[in-house]
């Protein structure tokens, strides 16, 4: 039998198990296979290992379950503990925005009063203004940067490959 | 349609941060996790690392699961990149750089004088020649016929998983059908 018949059924068998065959190709290669001795030998062992593979049994590690249960519980308290405080950082930027537009023109007449007074220019004092507004964004993204170094800096059980 | 009431209802309760739900996901998916870790790292006590803090970010960034997938799939996506990122943080680009047989690199076992964790518990299993012939495969391509073949993950579920295009997982699948068949043969001369 040639080379190429072999190969081609190999190359069936493969492909019945990553993509399905069609009719015309499952017909050609189980003609095959039932002539080929070699190939048969090569199905049947591919598909010991492939059951093989599905029923391993891996020892699972004592009481890895609980264990995770009760680190995952940590976290959510710690989460929990988080939230409240991250909800008043939000309500006083709300606040502050809300304050800041009511506000908007006397903080605009003090910074003209600071411009006469100084002789600064006026495009100097209009991204001054704009600066002003972007005080508690800037202040809430500080927090949360702390936030993310304070994570990093967990202990080490906390992270994988200690 | 179960299926994805299921999911939905995972997702609902991941939102929430469902302490419950959090437990009953560990105990369901313990088996499948550790298995799947197992397999991708070749080490126990790394698998159970990375076992625990793959439920951590479950927890973390459950919002982030809307339910239309299968949550398996989006599990192991969870634990592969915990790896990975571990991996990097190793000096290495990626599993597959680590892994990949054409770069002779073949997965690390942590003490060479002994069988790896990996092939200790495999060895256990009756049909050894076969078990033990699995564990000889570089790691890119004993996780896709893990993922096919034990998780029995469709090939676009998995290039989900792996986040690789469905052409290069086929491949893979094709590669690693051929290395098991290759290793069965070494093991049997």
């Amino acid at each position: 039998m040639s080379e190429n018949l072999h190969r081609r059924a190999l190359q069936l068998l493969a492909k019945a198990r990553v993509e399905g065959l069609a009719d015309s190709e499952r017909d050609w290669l189980s003609a095959h296979l039932q002539d080929c001795e070699f190939c048969n030998e090569h199905a049947k062992q591919t598909d010991r290992a492939l059951r093989a593979l599905r029923t391993a049994a891996i020892p699972l590690p004592v009481d890895l379950a609980s264990r995770t249960q009760f680190r995952v519980r940590l976290r959510a308290m710690e989460l929990r503990e988080r939230e409240p405080k991250r909800r008043m950082l939000w309500l006083a930027c709300a606040a502050s925005w809300i304050f800041g537009i009511a506000s908007a023109p006397f903080v605009w007449r003090l910074f003209e009063w600071l411009g006469q007074l100084t002789g600064a220019p006026k495009l100097v004092l209009e991204v001054g203004f704009g600066l002003w507004w972007t005080i508690p964004a800037v202040f809430a993204v500080i927090v949360m940067l702390l936030e993310g170094v304070q994570r990093s800096e967990e202990p080490g059980w906390m992270k994988p490959g200690r | 349609m179960l299926m994805r009431d299921e999911t939905k209802s995972i997702a609902r309760g991941l939102q929430k941060r469902d302490p419950d739900l959090l437990d009953r996901l560990i105990e369901q998916y313990q088996y499948r996790l550790f298995r799947y870790l197992l397999y991708i790292t070749g080490d126990k006590a790394r698998a159970e690392d990375f076992f625990q803090e793959t439920w951590i970010r479950v927890l973390e960034r459950g919002h982030q699961y809307d339910g239309k997938s299968k949550f398996e799939a989006w599990l192991f996506a969870i634990a592969r990149h915990l790896v990975i990122d571990w991996q990097r943080t190793k000096k290495a680009q990626s599993l597959d750089a680590l892994t990949d047989p054409e770069q002779d690199k073949p997965l690390q076992i942590a003490n060479e004088s002994e069988p790896s964790p990996l092939h200790q518990v495999l060895a256990q299993e009756s049909e050894m020649n076969v078990q033990v012939s699995l564990g000889k495969i570089a790691a890119i391509y004993r996780e896709v016929l893990v993922l096919r073949f034990q998780e029995e993950l469709q090939i676009e579920e998995m290039a989900g998983v792996l986040s690789i295009p469905v052409s290069t997982v086929k491949s893979r699948l094709y590669r690693g059908l051929d290395a098991l068949r290759s290793a069965l043969h070494e093991g049997a001369a």
